[in-house]
């Protein structure tokens, strides 16, 4: 039913205008509030007749649209009194907006949404030198009783060394390596037996100060302060008779705190028969490295140091490792979110879940950290693939403190390294005095070393892009817009290994394989770094003999095809040997100089906002858009501003024209639906 | 800049029907004429200047700008929704919108994510960009939940509260007005102011400048409601007949095409 | 032009020359006009279909195109790199010394050559429609995953066109209450030319379903909420009617009703897990692999007896194989394919709703594809990597059984020419196999798939 129109007010639209209103705050989508607390809106005096509308139909969906683009979410009430206010000024509220956590929160969700950056559950992080696995055993006096060890443990007691630390004597028990329930009758354990071989520790998951010579704070009783994300499960907290614990037991050498370890030599020769002391696996072997070391020490944050060295344990309150409810390497510790898309402190769940999927969920984290700081900093938006910052916080920090990677050390001894030599994240840079269990500090570490490289370098980028050619194509698609499409093309039988010249192939290779090549140091499903000196792009060590192969402990590495009785050729370098020891920060320097790099962001974010791809009508805009972002530094707020003050977006939200035209006093008729 | 054929190349490309249909009408009528003529020697006709056409009347250019609406992100539809709740974390509104009667008017929100169109990045599952069913049936799902425990808060007054009943106009965070007095039918006039605050809250503009009718299908619907609840062999319900009624308009207003749209 | 004017509009397109015109010619707009009323097969619009997406890249050195000697790039599937204790059909072939392959799978009068990987659904080859030597011309899971539901490779990371369940949706079933379920597969909706019905209706779980369609009834009455979905519907119309795009507004109308439909006919009890789970023990929802699936194909059974579902498409997961993991491809293969036989013996048994006298299964149709194939050659991780041919199981009264088309090199598992297409001597690839499924139901495959050839090898007389 038509109402009679009051005269409107005036409208500032997008002309510089005076500012009549001090702009009004808006409620921040993440103030707290309770359902049962004040009203986020003004009520209204229905005694009154219905106000007359202050704008234009036009105006207000226009309002409300930026607001869901750069708020967050639709207007409140008292929002849309504050629009209807004379002399309301739209262009100071849009500028107001662009600081504000809403832009952010919009543009980190534009690219999420393009690389994705959370990691399946199928791929499991486990490294075993980091992983605390637990057994239950029948303690003295009958309890039961948690003790907890890690798998492959160098052990100077010589029947229990790489095994649990209690034998089958001792204990009644066999503990497998696989993930599997020990086998056989608990016997009581003798507190003489468990005091020499366990100790008791006061662990990083249960107290607050666990550096401190006698921690204090504990979880859910002193420590006042642990951050509401924090929550170590039951099963972590309690004993086995389900009582609150204070301290956990472990095997000895699991507990100690030291920096370095001798690296253990016995000098044992393979024994013939069955293992002896009831042993599930024979009596360990010297290791090759360590009788060619026996020198030197050996790191204890080094990914081989528990299995070379019986004096190597998890550090202070055992905080270089993650404890595990079970005999398994990938058991239950914490409750954590499955989802959080309005971000870290408003998560839609939180359930138990697997040690892998604590340390997939601190990636994901880190990259969102980094790109909400390029974001909301709003600094130069190549940072992404170049910036040698990042965020880090206890887990992460605990993550990068001890270099592991998915790969056994075993696989580098040839090439002379005991583990990764030169990590992408350097952990000497990491803050000192960051605590485990502190979830909430993000530090700031301003350069992770010289091969880090935005997200690129990022262990949820390249876990979520397993292959180098997955990475290759990834940042194609992600920063510069492109696919590889192989549409039409016939595969036919060839031999040629070189797919930038196979027939059918060379049409997407030819531009992927030098792209793959910057990621050819890190392997595939992998996190760590192959430096240059251990492993050049072509190794006489891995030559072909006269028979056609490789040394066997080449082939993880050196890619046969193109290798020759000369050198063996490093995997994925073929196609563009220079961009291998640039790595993945070549990749980052090449995208970022890209022409490309910049049409995408804008062809990205455009097309976010706009709800739709843009078209060739968009070509002048997206040209403007351009120009705007290059010359402002590629900063995202001049993009975004520019964009959402472009009539092709403030017109996108009066969706009929119908309307429009009406509202608009346009003379009706004419004109192409 | 390349880009996949949207509906606004075709809609710019799109023919008019009607000239196709007249194409095909001429191209109908040559063919006939060419069977039935096709003895004959062609016709010559000898060219003659044509008439200038003479202008009957005049019509502006049509430069209104021409946009599909959106699907509003599934983020700011989850704070919208929330930030209506009265600003609680999702967690603290699960629990309050579970209340003491556990999944029957709310599950959870992990339930809810992908059918609302949020992504699963871990499972490489996209962004829901188009309403359907399912969705739509999430959002009832929603709505009468939020509208639910809004009548509750705004309309019952919390158990216990002291005073007893509604809260303060400025405590409510839905229902910002005055109810009328049970059994008071409300026409068209009363109906109004209070269908105002509402279609602001929800949509964002006064309910006058709606396209349709709004108020007035509305009105129906809350006389229609109200009228089932006041039979006498209604369903029990929790609700009085005006509480269930002002639920309905609640739940029509965030399920509204223009609340899911922009 | 109003809904009503285009739709008496485009009847005329369709029967008049201009039908043959859009449906022959280019014009992507006129194409998918025509469509909107393409000609449905009478005889086909109470048939049902089930679409399955093996996600992650299927070994059909396995089950389709099986491989047990080693030759050229191949590395056969051997005791060595396969779990074979739980492979039923797996029966030791000579390969090296104690390392052993596995036996041809080809009972007597099965035309087709399996590998132990086919599990149960050997029983049923006389229905087996297979394509092998499929030409995926991609590696990357998006693009495999799209081309082999669309028919078309991602355009800027993004499908370009509708997939297989959304274009029989749009075919057959918009009046449908449910015209298509997705459980997880690849499904698309693509330009402004469909009915906005067949919207695929996205699902992680069944359960969801269920749960999101429940409703207290201490508030509301039924009546209650029909009355706010028919307000919302007509608000949805009038808007439309104003709209510069009204597709968008027409279809939600059409969803308004769809949900008043599906909360009409209480399907919170019927599709339950519990009902379901009660309703088809054979489809073992415990099965170690791909439980949740059994539960979606229950849900497909469940849904086409009653009538309330023309498509349900479904991933099984799990076939991403790089690594050690590829030791359970067959155990994956078999478990898959033991539960679409297991279904295919319900549809067996089970009445057509609305046909007298007959069982689903003469009208149910189920395609079965994957994003491609995994490497001949076993990798350093003793798993299989991408590789860009593929296969595809066609199950259908209106496809030739016992049947295989197309094959693979001998040497290198590469796509071989099957046939003479239009352009040229050539491997048959996804385009083809869509065209000729949607020509099976009487549909113009023009209206969908830009690409693409109609096989008439492939159909039953």
């Amino acid at each position: 039913m038509p109402r009679p129109r009051s005269p409107r007010r005036p409208f500032r639209g997008l002309a510089a205008l005076p500012l009549a209103l001090a702009p009004f705050a808006l409620a921040s989508h993440a103030a707290a509030g309770t359902f049962v607390g004040a009203p986020p809106s003004p009520a209204a005096n229905v005694a009154a007749a219905t106000p007359a509308p202050a704008r234009t139909l036009e105006e207000y969906r226009r309002f409300r649209a930026l607001s869901i683009d750069l708020v967050g979410r639709m207007p409140t009430r008292a929002e849309i009194q504050e629009l209807e206010r004379a002399g309301f000024d739209l262009d100071r509220w849009i500028d107001a907006r662009l600081g504000e956590r809403g832009v952010v929160d919009r543009l980190l969700r534009v690219y999420m949404d393009a690389l994705r950056l959370e990691v399946s559950p199928a791929f499991t992080v486990t490294p075993q030198a980091t992983t605390l696995r637990r057994v239950q055993l029948k303690g003295p006096g009958g309890a039961a009783l948690f003790v907890y060890y890690r798998l492959n443990q160098r052990r100077a007691r010589e029947a229990t060394d790489g095994e649990f630390c209690l034998t089958k004597g001792e204990s009644g028990l066999q503990v497998p390596a696989a993930d599997r329930v020990p086998t056989g009758e608990p016997i009581e354990v003798t507190q003489k037996v468990l005091d020499a071989n366990t100790v008791e520790v006061k662990p990083w998951w249960l107290y607050g100060d666990y550096r401190a010579g006698d921690p204090v704070l504990r979880y859910g009783d002193a420590w006042k302060t642990a951050s509401a994300r924090y929550q170590p499960l039951p099963a972590l907290l309690n004993g086995p008779d389900g009582k609150p614990a204070s301290a956990v037991r472990v095997c000895r050498e699991e507990a100690q705190s030291g920096a370095t370890g001798r690296l253990l030599l016995t000098g044992r020769k393979r024994a013939p028969g069955p293992p002896p002391f009831d042993r599930l696996r024979p009596l360990p072997l010297d290791d090759g490295y360590a009788v060619q070391h026996k020198a030197e020490p050996i790191a204890c944050t080094s990914q081989a140091a528990h299995t070379l060295s019986s004096e190597c344990g998890c550090g202070v309150g055992l905080e270089r490792c993650l404890p595990s409810d079970a005999n398994t390497a990938d058991g239950r510790a914490f409750a954590l979110p499955d989802s959080a898309p309005l971000g870290l402190d408003r998560p839609l769940n939180a359930g138990p879940q697997t040690l892998s999927a604590w340390r997939r969920f601190w990636w994901t984290q880190e990259a969102v950290r980094f790109l909400e700081d390029v974001l909301a900093n709003d600094r130069d938006f190549r940072d992404v693939v170049t910036a040698r910052r990042t965020f880090v916080n206890g887990p992460l920090a605990q993550f990068y403190q001890a270099p592991t990677s998915s790969t056994p050390p075993q696989t580098r001894r040839p090439f002379g390294l005991v583990d990764e030599g030169e990590p992408l994240f350097d952990p000497a840079r990491l803050p000192k005095d960051l605590l485990v269990n502190d979830l909430d500090r993000w530090d700031r570490v301003e350069d992770r070393g010289p091969r880090a490289a935005g997200v690129l370098t990022m262990p949820v980028f390249l876990t979520k892009y397993a292959s180098r050619r997955a990475r290759g194509a990834a940042v194609y698609q992600a920063f510069l817009c492109k696919s590889f499409l192989a549409a039409g093309v016939e595969l036919t039988p060839s031999d040629e290994p070189d797919l930038t010249k196979r027939a059918g192939c060379s049409t997407c290779h030819a531009t992927l394989e030098p792209l793959a090549a910057y990621f050819a140091r890190v392997p595939e499903t992998d996190w760590s770094f192959l430096p240059p000196a251990s492993f050049p792009v072509d190794s006489p060590l891995c030559k072909k003999n006269a028979q056609g192969k490789a040394a066997g402990f080449c082939a993880p590495f050196y890619d046969p095809a193109f290798s020759d009785d000369a050198h063996g050729t490093l995997r994925g370098a073929y196609a563009a040997r220079a961009h291998v020891d640039e790595g993945p920060a070549g990749a980052g320097a090449e995208l970022a100089a890209s022409p490309d790099f910049a049409t995408c962001a804008v062809e990205r974010v455009s097309s976010a906002f706009l709800g739709r791809a843009l078209t060739s009508d968009d070509a002048a805009l997206a040209t403007s858009l351009r120009e705007t972002f290059v010359a402002s530094g590629y900063r995202m707020r001049a993009l975004v501003r520019a964009l959402v003050k472009s009539p092709r977006y403030l017109d996108a939200s009066p969706w009929s024209s119908t309307l429009l035209r009406s509202e608009r006093g346009a003379t009706a008729g004419g004109g192409a639906r | 800049m390349s880009a996949p054929e949207t509906k606004r190349d075709a809609r710019a490309r799109r023919t008019s029907p009607l000239l196709l249909l007249a194409i095909a009408a001429g191209a109908a009528l040559l063919a006939s004429g060419a069977s039935s003529c096709g003895a004959r020697p062609p016709e010559l006709v000898a060219p003659t200047a044509a008439p200038a056409i003479a202008p009957r009347a005049s019509i502006a250019q049509d430069s209104a700008p021409k946009e599909e609406p959106r699907l509003v992100p599934a983020e700011a539809w989850l704070r919208t929704y929330l930030q209506l709740f009265g600003g609680l974390a999702p967690l603290d509104a699960q629990a309050r919108l579970r209340g003491a009667d556990g999944a029957q008017i709310f599950d959870d929100w992990a339930t809810y994510a992908s059918a609302i169109g949020l992504p699963d990045h871990r499972f490489d599952l996209p962004r829901g960009t188009q309403t359907n069913a399912t969705m739509l049936a999430t959002f009832e799902r929603l709505g009468e939940a939020l509208c639910a425990r809004a009548v509750e808060h705004d309309l019952q007054g919390p158990k216990g509260g002291t005073p007893p009943g509604p809260p303060p106009l400025e405590a409510r965070v839905i229902f910002a007005f005055e109810a009328p007095s049970p059994g008071t039918k409300l026409e068209r006039a009363s109906f109004e102011p209070r269908f105002d605050v509402l279609h602001r809250t929800f949509l964002g503009y006064p309910a006058s400048l709606a396209p349709t009718d709004r108020t007035g299908r509305f009105l129906s619907l809350y006389q229609d409601v109200v009228a089932r609840h006041a039979a006498k062999d209604a369903p029990k319900s929790r609700f009085t007949p005006e509480q269930a009624g002002w639920s309905a308009v609640c739940e029509g207003l965030i399920r509204h095409p223009e609340f899911q749209l922009y | 032009m109003d809904a009503h004017g285009r739709r008496t509009f485009l009847q005329l397109l369709a029967g008049g020359s201009l039908g043959a015109l859009a449906a022959s010619q280019a014009s992507p707009v006129l194409r998918a006009l025509a469509a909107t009323t393409a000609p449905v097969a009478a005889s086909a619009k109470d048939d049902f279909f089930v679409f399955v997406h093996a996600a992650g890249g299927w070994d059909v050195t396995l089950f389709a195109d099986p491989r047990n000697e080693k030759r050229g790039l191949v590395d056969p599937a051997t005791t060595d790199n396969t779990d074979v204790r739980d492979l039923r059909l797996w029966v030791d072939a000579p390969f090296d010394g104690d390392v052993k392959s596995f036996q041809i799978v080809q009972p007597k009068g099965c035309a087709i050559p399996f590998g132990p990987g086919i599990g149960g659904l050997v029983d049923h080859a006389d229905r087996i429609c297979l394509v092998n030597g499929l030409a995926m011309n991609t590696v990357s899971h998006p693009d495999g995953a799209a081309y082999a539901s669309t028919g078309r490779h991602l355009v800027g990371g993004r499908a370009p066109a509708s997939s297989v369940d959304t274009m029989m949706a749009n075919e057959l079933s918009r009046e449908q209450l449910m015209p298509t379920i997705s459980l997880d597969f690849p499904s698309f909706y693509v330009g402004d030319a469909l009915d906005r019905r067949v919207v695929p209706l996205r699902i992680g779980q069944v359960g969801t379903l269920t749960r999101i369609l429940h409703r207290p009834t201490f508030y509301q009455t039924s009546g209650d909420r029909d009355a706010i979905g028919k307000a919302l519907a007509d608000e949805a119309r009038e808007l439309a009617a104003k709209a510069d795009d009204a597709e968008v507004f027409e279809g939600m109308a059409l969803q308004y009703e769809g949900v008043r439909r599906m909360l009409g006919e209480k399907l919170e009890e019927a599709l339950s897990p519990a009902a379901l789970k009660k309703a088809y023990p054979e489809l073992d929802g415990k099965a170690k692999l791909h439980g949740a699936r059994a539960l979606g194909l229950s849900f497909a059974a469940e849904a086409m007896r009653r009538n309330l579902v023309r498509c349900t498409s479904l991933a099984f997961t799990g076939f991403d194989t790089h690594a050690s993991n590829y030791r359970q491809q067959a155990r994956l293969q078999q478990e898959m394919f033991d539960l679409l036989a297991a279904f295919l013996q319900i549809l067996d048994r089970t009445p057509h709703p609305t046909r007298a006298g007959e069982k689903l299964a003469d009208r149910t149709h189920v395609l079965v594809v994957s994003d491609f194939c995994r490497t001949p050659q076993i990798n350093l991780a003793g798993g299989r990597d991408h590789y860009p041919t593929g296969s595809a199981v066609v199950i259908s009264p209106r496809f030739k059984g016992n049947f295989v088309f197309g094959k693979s090199d001998a040497a290198q598992l590469l796509p071989a020419a099957a046939r003479k297409f239009q352009d040229g001597t050539r491997a048959i690839a996804p385009p083809d196999l869509l065209a000729t499924f949607v020509s099976a139901f009487g549909a113009n495959p023009r209206a969908y798939l830009r690409d693409g050839e109609v096989v008439p090898e492939l159909l039953r007389a």
